[in-house]
């Protein structure tokens, strides 16, 4: 963790940044989990801007308080103190209707446990999301095969979770997590249920949607390695951001796979149909 | 989805199916039951030809419940009442050995002369103190023969004769052996009047008022109308019970059913929640499967209650079972609010469940 210290400064305090709305600014926030006799000091006093179309990595140890700054920034929870403005607007202040309609329009999930429905298949699951945010009938099944395309598993549109391996399943996830076209991606720990080559697989589509889509990524890990096919990480400490660094000599997934063996098949074909990618070399790295 | 949801437990969908169909078969047969006895007895009792029934004050029109019973001498009084054709008296008794059976203690004359007699299939007319006349209906549903010994009322009778039906009961013996019997000396519990014109009913009637102010007088004409069971407070309350039995079956079960349901998917209400479903679509999951299980319930609750009217019928073929298309209708509805009544509670948990926690349950 020690060399990421030593890279440059994170976007928002580069010139870039200046005067773009971030989708993502979190003004001081706290979190403090009431247990009655004790109280859980989750996060105390973050403050973070996220530009469109970033890439980051969110580290640290567990009990950190990663997991919850992305139910704050996924609208599923509400800071205790602090302000968080969503493309530029407040919704600390929010009620959970309003909180609900937010998530369903504007910001993708993806989970660590995948958080599939069993009895519904492919296609079905990732039409959900539609349902919620009103999508017409005809509408939301084309969305649906095409947020699966994206993904590489436009031929799996049929097949039940059960039917699908891990990697698959997490795609499924990603794809519905698209489907309504967010402009933010949060994914806590999206590799952590999987083998290290299926998510270089995973990361690799992460890396093609924010490339290709703009999409702004934002990924909790605490593993070192995943971090890397980020463009920025942040470290967290006991609640606070320890480090906010931009990633130096960035992995690409698509030139670190064939280097790993067994593929998985159609993988290669979703990643393989975009239009960047860049020919081989060591010279790999992306701001 | 939805009916993937509950097929994915199918032993809890069976049993709430189940659940929902005895609830259906049991509104359905109860009110099938009392109102195919009310109406056939109406009919048998509008049957007789009579013009006006007397019975004393407060009585059922269900005669079997009837009580206190009259003096004989009534009718000679009656009798003298202006357009007055003919009285019959008549002593009701109820069987219960072996069915449900009225049977009527007549005098043969005055019953003939109010009712225009019988049509006898077979045999005689009551003549010895032992002597039944049984109708056609009775006779084939019991595989009675004419001549055979009958035990009814805790007495050995003699078969005299089979009569057409519709004659008021189905069992018919001398008033005086039915007298005797009950210790019911002298007494009748109701008077058959026949007035000599169809239109001086209605002034037979207020003259029979006037003698008899506190008693019941009905026109038979309407008494079809009057047996339902909205007019027997009694029978009323029963249906009612049942009813209220039935219903709270179905909606513990639901209860329980969807409970345990939205227990066990905690954690999908969660994921759902997370991509932006409403407390809405929630409680419309929950209310769609259950709108599904008593759908099915309904439908095979209906299929059992015709089963069950046949099984009856093949036990006691006189039994009148009346399933109508309207008790279908409404003990599907009785049924569906039931079992949404007792889905709306859980459904109204999953809904506020809280998605980080939600998804925090394993
Ligand atoms: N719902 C909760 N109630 C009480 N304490 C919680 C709750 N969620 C998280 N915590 C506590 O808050 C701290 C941060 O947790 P979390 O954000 O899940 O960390 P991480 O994701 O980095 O492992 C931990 O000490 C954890 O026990
Ligand atoms: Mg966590």
């Amino acid at each position: 963790m020690d060399d990421l210290s030593t890279t440059a400064p994170a976007p928002s305090e580069t010139p870039a940044a200046a005067g773009r709305v971030p989708t993502i600014r979190v003004e001081n926030v706290y979190k403090t989990y009431d247990l009655g006799e004790i109280q859980v000091r989750a996060l105390r006093g973050i403050s973070l801007d996220i530009y469109p179309g970033e890439f980051v990595a969110i580290m640290g140890a567990s009990g950190s308080g990663k997991s919850t700054l992305m139910n704050i920034l996924g609208c599923l929870d509400r800071p205790t103190k602090g302000r968080y403005l969503l493309d530029g607007k407040d919704v600390s202040g929010l009620t959970k209707r309003e909180l609900a309609k937010i998530r369903s329009q504007r910001i993708g999930f993806v989970f660590q446990q995948f958080n599939l429905l069993s009895r519904t298949s492919a296609l079905e699951n990732v039409e959900l999301p539609t349902i919620y945010a009103g999508v017409p009938m005809q509408e939301r099944t084309r969305r649906a095969k095409e947020a699966l395309d994206r993904v590489g598993l436009a031929d799996r549109a049929g097949h039940f979770p059960s039917q699908l391996s891990g990697g698959q399943q997490q795609r499924v996830a990603i794809a519905r997590g698209l489907v309504n076209n967010p402009s933010l991606l949060l994914a806590d720990e999206p590799t952590g249920n999987l083998d290290s080559r299926t998510s270089v697989e995973i990361m690799g589509i992460l890396q093609k949607l924010n490339d290709e889509h703009g999409l702004t990524v934002v990924i909790v890990t605490h593993e070192h390695d995943i971090a890397q096919y980020a463009k920025r990480a942040i470290e967290f400490r006991d609640g606070r951001i320890r480090n906010d660094v931009l990633i130096q000599n960035r992995l690409i997934a698509e030139e670190v796979l064939p280097t790993l063996p067994a593929p998985d098949e159609g993988l290669i074909d979703a990643l393989g149909n975009g239009a960047s990618a860049p020919p081989n070399g060591s010279a790999t790295q992306k701001k | 989805m939805i009916v993937r949801n509950t097929l994915h437990r199918p032993v809890r969908t069976a049993i709430t199916v189940i659940a929902v169909a005895v609830e259906v078969t049991l509104v359905i047969m109860v009110v099938g039951l009392t109102s195919g006895l009310l109406v056939d007895t109406a009919k048998r009792t509008e049957g007789i030809g009579a013009d006006v029934m007397v019975q004393p004050p407060s009585a059922s029109i269900f005669m079997a419940f009837s009580g206190a019973p009259m003096p004989m001498a009534i009718g000679g009084k009656l009798q003298q009442l202006e357009y007055v054709q003919a009285v019959a008296p008549v002593l009701v008794q109820f069987n219960s050995v072996n069915g449900l059976d009225l049977v009527y203690g007549i005098q043969p004359e005055s019953f003939r002369a109010v009712s225009g007699g019988f049509v006898l299939h077979e045999g005689r007319e009551l003549q010895d103190a032992n002597d039944i006349l049984i109708d056609d209906v009775y006779a084939r549903a019991k595989k009675v023969k004419l001549g055979q010994k009958l035990h009814i009322l805790e007495h050995d009778f003699h078969v005299a004769g089979i009569v057409e039906h519709g004659k008021g009961a189905r069992l018919f013996v001398l008033m005086s052996t039915l007298q005797e019997m009950s210790g019911a000396h002298d007494k009748a519990s109701v008077f058959f009047i026949k007035s000599d014109r169809t239109d001086h009913t209605p002034a037979v009637m207020d003259s029979v008022r006037m003698l008899l102010p506190r008693y019941e007088v009905r026109a038979l004409k309407d008494f079809i109308s009057l047996m339902t069971s909205s007019n027997l407070p009694g029978l009323a309350a029963f249906i009612n019970v049942m009813i209220g039995i039935a219903v709270a079956i179905g909606f513990l079960v639901i209860f329980l059913s969807m409970y345990t349901t939205i227990i066990e998917r905690t954690r999908e209400i969660g994921v759902l929640k997370s991509l932006g479903a409403s407390k809405g679509y929630i409680v419309e999951i929950i209310l769609s499967e259950t709108a599904l299980l008593c759908l099915a319930g309904v439908a095979a609750g209906i299929g059992l209650s015709y089963l069950t009217r046949l099984i009856l019928l093949k036990v006691f073929p006189s039994l009148p079972i009346l399933i109508t298309v309207k008790w279908m209708f409404l003990a599907g509805l009785i049924a569906g609010a039931g079992g949404l009544l007792g889905a709306s509670y859980p459904a109204w948990l999953a809904s506020r469940k809280d998605p980080v926690e939600a998804l925090a349950y394993e």
